[in-house]
């Protein structure tokens, strides 16, 4: 049953989906491309977002539109003090560096996880009020709901800013010559770890932004951020490792496959559509689309 | 000094051991309690269901062991009369919805508590392995809230069921579909919506075939993956079928984000009639607010059957001082569970296994001494109960009043 109307539903969806996964997905790019680090607490942070926002609404009854600047603020804070806590200690191993890494933000994933359970209780909660909650435009008959909508143009705000954030800010050049040599940057005067510790920062905060939009159209859980992450983890990889703009188109392709597959396979087998695709650019260009290392 | 044990010293010391530990009932019965243990989720993402039943099984002891004023077998007495009224006890367990740590903390309640009966699981995988353990050591198995067919048809001795299965569930959506009918409203089509485990697998399988049966024409039959973060490509296709009902098997999750999927996408069926689950809960209600009016789920208990049977308002009232929550489907079906045990053991005479086993398959209880809308409790060979119709609720406000079937229905069927 594909006709005009209904493929033109499918791609907007696609779109409008696809461009939120690669705001999840940003951050986790970032901290990779900064220090080839895989943060396997990213849905952990998402998570951590989501019950901030809900926590944030409830407390200052105010709509989480305007929370998410607050929220993006604290999940800095969250993602800085996780690098200066944790990460730095586990890039002090002498052998297997790679492998410490991944366990130490695994550990991360499992205890914030488990302590959501915790504090939080199992229950599942959600924003039952918002500006945006339930709205949808028609256009053409082609449906958009307004919380993914703004999720859609949050998403490219935040890369746009971003853009300006490497390419005009000193910070941003920091941040690009840490990238390219982290040992020569401290003969020029820069703070190595005052970078990676904003670029965990800033990571964070980009995946705090997606998850203060995301709570008002999605139920909190401590374990919400599963699902999110395993996509964020095939869009940093489709996008090609390091390239935080490659993330962007990378989650534009995954929503707009994860759509097709769903209708021209089965839904059952729409994840399967994703990683085909990934696995087509691992043999032809395994460094991902846009990968430059 | 000697401090090594010959091996012969040795050998009397573990026959010794053995002796008690295999000697018969009286230990069981010491104290004059009898203790039967509780197979449920009390940690992890299902955690909340085990601290639920505990309160349900917690009411039901109350009214077992305590005088209380209600038409249910052994309230009105103090314990177990048969027993010199001995007070019955529970044990639970904690299986962490994993079927084998089930089937090992069955044991372990069984050779180490030294549990008369078993009674669980919530999860029908759990119930599988543990009632096979329970087999294995003669002690008989109540699936309280498990609801896969294929659990009575394993030719178990020791495994009962009091509630319903899950075809009977579907059977009373088809037979409401035959009364629609007779009132002219004909269902000529459904869309069949259901998550890719064996939930999903198996109440789907049975929609499909009973909707062949009766004539029903299904336009849509969609299995998606559970957890998905988004159900949009999903729901288009559900719109783009157009089914007049919708029959969903979700998980409180899929639910969630399948009901706020229908609204953003702008479908709405004449009527949604869905498999319990994440339908059965108030935090999906919550999550949708007024998405949820008019919403159909099959369940074996409602509140409002306290209209004609005031037991269950006053059980409802011991469950809710104990858990600041009130009795639904799932809490219901473990109350009543836990009273049938009771009666058999009673009936029972001695407490032991065996005896319990025998007084469970000849059990005979009056559907009036019941807080379900149940003709009566009474297993078959199988160890199952057919005289449990399961009712169908819909959603008005902020709850669930019962529309089928005629005999218990206190409102009439919105239909969209």
């Amino acid at each position: 049953m594909l006709n005009a109307a209904n493929l033109a539903q499918i791609l907007m969806s696609g779109l409008l989906m696809g461009l939120i996964y690669a705001l999840i997905a940003a951050g986790l790019s970032l901290i990779f491309g900064l220090m080839d680090v895989v943060n396997f607490a990213h849905g952990e942070f998402l998570m951590t977002a989501m019950y901030a926002t809900f926590g944030l609404v409830v407390l200052l009854s105010l709509d989480p539109l305007i929370l998410s600047p607050i929220v993006a603020a604290i999940m800095f804070v969250v993602g800085a003090f996780c690098y200066r806590a944790i990460i730095v200690h586990a890039m002090r191993a002498r052998t297997n560096v790679g492998m410490v890494q991944v366990f130490a933000t695994f550990g991360l994933a499992i205890v914030i996880r488990g302590l959501a359970q915790f504090v939080f209780t199992p229950d599942y909660r959600s924003i039952p009020k918002s500006w945006l909650g339930g709205q949808t435009f028609s256009l053409f008959g082609v449906y958009m709901p307004a919380p993914q909508l703004a999720g859609a143009l949050a998403s490219l705000l935040a890369f746009g800013a971003l853009w300006l954030l490497m390419k005009k800010t000193d910070f941003g050049k920091a941040l690009e010559a840490t990238r390219e040599d982290a040992g020569a940057v401290g003969l020029v005067g820069i703070d190595r770890n005052r970078v990676f510790a904003m670029g965990w920062g800033l990571g964070a905060a980009l995946v705090g932004l997606a998850g203060a939009i995301l709570s008002i159209f999605y139920y909190i859980h401590p374990d919400v951020g599963g699902p999110f992450a395993l996509i964020a983890y095939v869009t940093v990889a489709l996008g090609g490792f390091g390239s935080v703009f490659g993330a962007l188109a990378a989650g534009v392709i995954v929503g707009l496959v994860e759509a097709i597959s769903a209708t021209v396979l089965q839904p059952s087998m729409k994840a399967i559509g994703i990683y085909a695709v990934y696995l087509i650019v691992v043999f032809l260009r395994p460094r991902g689309l846009f990968g430059h290392l | 000094m000697k401090t090594k044990l010959t091996r012969r010293e040795a050998g009397k010391l573990v026959g010794a051991t053995l002796t008690g530990a295999l000697a018969p009932g009286a230990a069981r019965a010491q104290g004059k309690q009898i203790v039967i243990g509780g197979l449920y989720p009390l940690s992890g993402a299902n955690a909340q269901i085990g601290v639920d039943a505990k309160h349900a099984y917690e009411t039901a002891l109350d009214v077992i062991n305590n005088k209380n004023d209600l038409d249910l077998p052994l309230a009105k007495t103090e314990g177990l009369p048969n027993l010199g009224g001995a007070k019955l006890a529970m044990t639970f367990a904690d299986h962490q919805s994993d079927p084998q740590k089930g089937r090992a903390e069955a044991e372990r309640l069984i050779t180490q508590d030294k549990v008369v009966a078993l009674i669980g699981t919530y999860q029908s995988a759990v119930a599988n392995t543990a009632s096979v353990a329970s087999e294995r050591y003669s002690i008989p198995f109540l699936g309280a809230d498990t609801s896969s067919p294929s659990l009575h048809r394993r030719g178990l001795k020791f495994f009962f069921r009091a509630a319903p299965h899950d075809e009977m569930f579907t059977q009373t959506m088809f037979d409401f579909f035959d009364e629609m009918k007779k009132k002219g409203k004909s269902i000529q089509s459904v869309a069949l919506f259901y998550e890719d485990t064996i939930f999903g697998a198996d109440s789907s399988a049975v929609q499909r075939k009973l909707a062949a049966a009766h004539g029903v024409k299904v336009v849509a039959d969609i299995k998606y993956r559970s957890n998905s973060p988004s159900l949009t490509a999903e729901v288009q296709q559900l719109k783009a079928a157009n089914a007049q009902v919708l029959m969903p098997s979700s998980y409180t999750t899929d639910a969630i984000l399948l009901m706020k999927t229908m609204a953003e996408l702008g479908y709405k069926p004449s009527a949604i009639l869905a498999q319990d689950a994440g339908f059965s809960e108030q935090t999906l209600f919550n999550a949708i607010g007024a998405a949820g009016e008019g919403v159909m789920t099959r369940s074996t208990f409602s509140l409002d059957l306290g209209q004609k049977k005031p037991s269950v308002a006053k059980v409802n009232e011991l469950f809710k001082a104990r858990s600041g929550k009130d009795l639904n489907d799932l809490t219901a079906r473990q109350f009543t569970a836990a009273m049938v045990m009771a009666d058999a053991i009673n009936r029972s005479k001695t407490g032991e296994p065996l005896a319990i086993r025998e007084a469970l398959a000849t059990t005979d209880l009056p559907g009036e001494q019941t807080i379900m809308p149940w003709r009566r409790v009474k297993f078959d060979e199988s160890g199952q109960n057919n005289d449990c119709t399961p009712v169908l609720l819909q959603r008005r406000g902020d709850k669930y009043v019962t529309v089928f079937p005629a005999e218990y229905a206190v409102a009439d069927v919105a239909w969209g």
